[in-house]
């Protein structure tokens, strides 16, 4: 029985594009781009000079703090410049830009076969913090940080989240049929580190053959099963996904560890096999280049670095009228100016939209018809916070639950009247962060005045 | 020209009922037809002279912390006056207003006037304010009155002025129509000011 | 040199859904009622709905013009008002009663508030309510239903009248002659032979109200779109059936005719396509049966006490009142939240 969640929605998921095309691998890039924050957490510090010569693996920024991750060259060349470059995240970010010599040569030490079982769980998450691997969803949190819970938070569930919710993006299917392997032993490891029996990998049944494939790699595999799910958007999320296996409700505010539970991508899994087994630090993923806007939509294996620019040149260059570039998927994916981009960790997908496809309609006032009340998977009122954000009433906003909205774009997809909803409640929540910021330095400033 | 204006406003500028919003439970209770319309604001004109003349006159012997009881007690004693006037010459019109007679006493617009204008001001000014804003009420329920008479019953002050073929209105003379027209007449006065400004 | 793109929040998709869609989804579940209209009652009902049609959207056309905005009446909520309008009169009311109820419910019910979504109360409810007070007598005249042969000289009382007036004998009976209370029960006992056509609609009374079955056929178009929920018809139309059932017999309590309750008057197009305007019914899951519940009750209150015989226009205006009040106190949890 397909397991679900209350809500949700079902847009046409537009996979057909790419399901069925295999991973290509990219040639070494000439050139790569690094941004020193590519995850969730303190930016890495840079530890290289212009200049240096560096190999494939070396790290260039350390990590800034326990929640953070190292970034390495993905390239073995010269550092080219160490200057902000425009970034997915709409700002230019720092950056440390590598030409590559053409050797693509490791780095020593790097890139050796391990004895996985006379490893110890601690140099196992050492390997893996050094190895800079953060959620390869697309959330980038560092996961060393993720597989260290307190004492008090014990975890007996471990969840591969190969959901792959949003339209467009096919990159974790590719990967489970492709190879199933990697993911598998990832997970026995994460297991291992987090001392739990159980381990589940779920996946939605619009992907029978990644389903197959993956049962197929766990046959005889202890306490890990493969957990068909209701195709229904957004499944991929964590607190959907946990409550659509266990059963068990992660507390408002709170994190999956509060239930017992950890959550990963299925390729966050298998980058976390690589880097156990072979020290290989996470230089690349698999991203899917699709949508209407490109000649040939392809699953590509992309360098950390790699301008998207390139990748949109192996899916055969823009079509005619392309309008849209969307690096992420089209219910959370956040839409670029340029394409002078660099693929980081956490970029899954590509989506470039035609001119036609870009138009959402006129906004009209609110009807009340309250479907989005009735699609939103963490049970808010969108209609009511909008309004409410719209009249600035800033204490209503917070207690009608604004920062439990996980921005899913459920409701802005189902209003019939076309409201900006999840803009308005990114609005939202972002003034209100400005304000209790503001109240903060206001309190800590009284707090100084009594000294003088 | 002092005097002029403080006549005036009692009309348009600081309309009791469409600019103040005083006095608007009578207002919405008897205008059902324009001849208690006339007669209620005549009758509440009329308190409001009188009380205003008094309480100018004894509003430095008043002591403040009680004089909003004092003044009850002088327009409440106007009000039995003009009662019993009404009782003896216009019985028609007394039954029709019914309870809302005695109510003339807490009409917000007398005991308002005397608290913001009687109590501070030379009895002059103060009679000239009493006269301008009972005329300004009574010509708002005239208003309000015929609108609500006219289509809710096809006659103005008993007169029927509208063919028969025309079927009336009936909600214009229950209790909705009050407060839709008087909604409604609020809402034209607000524009018009608006418009006005700019 | 690099292409410049279109910017825009998430999502970059949407539901081909759009207020149109839903408003003529709904014009085309009142079909088969507004048939059922014209073939129990003829041509002049069909005269009566095109009229409230045409007066609803010229009214919003017009105001919308002088207010400075553009024009709204191709959403298709002006349609809907004027045929729901249509359908709750009689079949012999003059010409001009549902011109002026349309341009009532539509100026003052919803053009003045701002036009669609701002609305308090049901624009139609708004106009039949302001017609029913205001010319009674034309408002409770009923015909039979003769189809095109035209209306009868003899007006008839609607079922649910002719229960009121019965049961009100009945109650009294001591201050009722012999021959008057066996009259009146022989007049309630006929109307329980009367519910094949109180079902399909042969019956007198409100040109659209009166077809349940052919209400009921719309309806379930409309829940099988998604466009009007189950939560308020089936809580409004239960509690009117539990309702009678306790308190609408007398023969003692839960001897009630419950289900003549249902099927007579306007229950189901109240229940199924005015308590479910989207604009004026609540927007969370609970308060959507209490809103369902409080016009069951004041519907029964109504019919089984009140003065009128029917209650179910007074009970949805009511409620549509109560509304931002209900949301206020039904929020739905948010997942994962304890306690509040």
């Amino acid at each position: 029985m397909a397991g679900t969640f209350i809500g949700g929605v079902h847009p046409d998921d537009s996979k057909s594009l790419s399901n069925t095309c295999e991973i290509i691998e990219m040639p070494v890039p000439s050139i790569v781009v690094l941004p020193v924050s590519q995850h969730i957490g303190a930016p890495a510090n840079v530890v290289v000079e212009k200049g240096q010569s560096v190999k494939k693996g070396d790290i260039v920024a350390e990590a800034g703090g326990f929640v953070s991750a190292p970034v390495h060259a993905t390239v073995s060349g010269t550092v080219a410049a160490i200057e902000p470059r425009n970034t997915a995240s709409g700002r230019k970010l720092l950056c440390v830009i590598i030409e590559s010599d053409g050797e693509d040569s490791w780095s020593d030490g790097l890139n050796s076969k391990q004895d996985i079982s006379s490893l110890s769980i601690k140099e196992k998450l050492g390997l893996i913090r050094d190895a800079g691997i953060v959620g390869l969803g697309g959330a980038a949190f560092p996961t060393h940080v993720k597989l260290s819970p307190p004492e008090d938070k014990p975890i007996d569930i471990v969840i591969l989240n190969g959901v792959e919710c949003e339209p467009y993006s096919t990159c974790d299917d590719r990967m489970m049929i492709e190879r199933p392997g990697g993911i598998v032993e990832g997970l026995k490891i994460l297991m291992e580190i987090l001392d739990c029996k159980k381990g589940y990998i779920g996946i939605e049944n619009n992907k029978p053959a990644a389903i197959k494939s993956m049962q197929d790699a766990v046959k005889g595999v202890d306490g890990i099963t493969v957990e068909k799910l209701k195709v229904k958007y957004p499944q991929g999320g964590e607190k959907q996904l946990i409550y659509a296996i266990t059963k068990r409700k992660v507390p408002a505010g709170g994190l999956p560890m509060d239930v017992g539970c950890v959550v990963q991508n299925v390729g966050t899994s298998a980058a976390v096999f690589e880097a156990v087994s072979l020290k290989r630090p996470l230089l690349e993923r698999i991203v899917t280049v699709t949508g209407n806007g490109v000649a040939k939509p392809v699953n590509v294996l992309a360098r950390i670095g790699e301008s998207v620019e390139n990748l949109i040149n192996v899916a055969g260059g823009y079509s005619e009228n392309a309008a849209k570039l969307i690096m992420g998927g089209p219910m959370m994916g956040p839409s670029q100016f340029t394409d002078e981009i660099p693929v980081v960790k956490g970029s899954s997908c590509v989506l470039v939209m035609n001119e036609d496809e870009t138009d959402t309609g006129e906004q009209l006032p609110c009807i009340s018809c309250a479907r989005c009340v009735d699609v939103c998977p963490m049970r808010l009122m969108p209609s009511t916070l909008a309004t409410l954000v719209e009249y600035e009433h800033w204490d209503d906003v917070k207690d009608y639950g604004v920062f439990d909205c996980i921005e899913c774009g459920s409701c802005s997809y189902i209003c019939p009247v076309k409201r900006k909803l999840v803009e308005y409640i990114k609005f939202g929540k972002a003034s209100l962060t400005a304000i209790s910021a503001k109240e903060k330095a206001k309190e800590s400033s009284k707090e100084e005045k009594p000294e003088k | 020209m002092k005097i002029v204006s403080e006549f005036t406003k009692g009309l348009y500028r600081e309309n009791p009922v469409f600019r103040l919003a005083l006095g608007l439970c009578p207002t919405l209770a008897v205008t059902s037809s324009v001849e208690n319309g006339v007669g209620m604001g005549v009758a509440a004109t009329l308190v409001l002279v009188c009380s205003n003349f008094i309480i100018s006159l004894v509003r430095n012997l008043v002591p403040k912390k009680i004089r909003i009881p004092i003044f009850i007690v002088i327009i409440a004693t106007f009000v039995t006056i003009i009662e019993m006037l009404m009782q003896a010459y216009y019985p028609s019109l007394h039954k029709s207003l019914g309870i809302f007679v005695p109510l003339i006493v807490v009409n917000c617009i007398i005991l308002g006037r005397a608290e913001a204008f009687a109590s501070r001001n030379n009895v002059l000014y103060s009679i000239i304010d009493g006269i301008g804003m009972g005329v300004g009420f009574t010509l708002s329920l005239v208003l309000i009155s015929s609108v609500r008479e006219i289509l809710g019953n096809g006659s103005f002050y008993g007169i029927f002025i509208l063919p028969t073929a025309y079927k009336p209105v009936l909600m214009m003379v229950m209790a909705p129509g009050a407060f839709l027209t008087l909604g409604y007449l609020l809402a034209f006065f607000n524009w018009i000011d608006k418009s006005g400004n700019n | 040199m690099s292409k410049m793109f279109k910017l825009s929040v998430t999502p970059h998709i949407r539901d081909n859904t759009d207020v149109q869609k839903i408003m003529y989804s709904v014009i085309l579940a009142l079909l088969p009622a507004a048939a059922g209209a014209v073939y129990f009652f003829g041509l002049r009902a069909l005269w009566l709905i095109v009229l409230s049609i045409i007066s609803c959207a010229a009214t919003e056309a017009l105001i919308g013009k002088m207010l400075g905005k553009p024009l709204t009446i191709f959403d298709g909520s002006a349609v809907i008002t004027g045929i729901l309008l249509a359908f709750n009169l009689p079949v012999g009311v003059p010409w001009w009663i549902p011109v002026v109820g349309s341009i009532f419910g539509i100026a003052v019910g919803k053009m003045t508030f701002g036009g669609l979504g701002y609305n308090p109360v049901n624009p139609a409810i708004l106009g039949r309510i302001f017609l029913l007070i205001s010319w009674p007598i034309q408002m409770t005249t009923w015909h039979k239903p003769n189809g095109f042969t035209g209306l009868d000289a003899e007006t008839v009382a609607t079922p649910l009248a002719v229960l009121k007036q019965n049961s009100r004998i009945i109650l009294n009976r001591d201050s009722s002659t012999i021959e008057a209370f066996n009259s009146a029960t022989s007049k309630i006992a006929e109307l329980s032979d009367s519910y094949m056509d109180l079902f399909i609609g042969n019956v007198s009374g409100c040109i659209g109200e009166t077809s349940v079955l052919l209400l009921l056929i719309g309806a379930s178009f409309l829940m099988y779109k998604h466009y009007i929920g189950w939560r308020i018809p089936f809580s409004f139309v239960a509690t009117v059936g539990i309702f009678t059932w306790i308190f609408g017999g007398y023969e003692g309590y839960f001897t009630g005719p419950w289900l003549f309750h249902i099927i007579s008057g306007g229950l189901i197009i109240g229940a199924f396509f005015m308590a479910t305007d989207m604009v004026t019914s609540p927007i969370t899951f609970r308060g959507r049966i209490i809103f369902g519940i409080g016009c069951g009750i004041i519907t029964s209150v109504i019919r089984l006490w009140g003065g009128y015989p029917e209650g179910v226009s007074f009970s949805i205006l009511l409620m549509n009142i109560t509304v931002p009040i209900i949301d206020r106190y039904t929020r739905p949890r948010v997942f994962g939240k304890v306690g509040k």
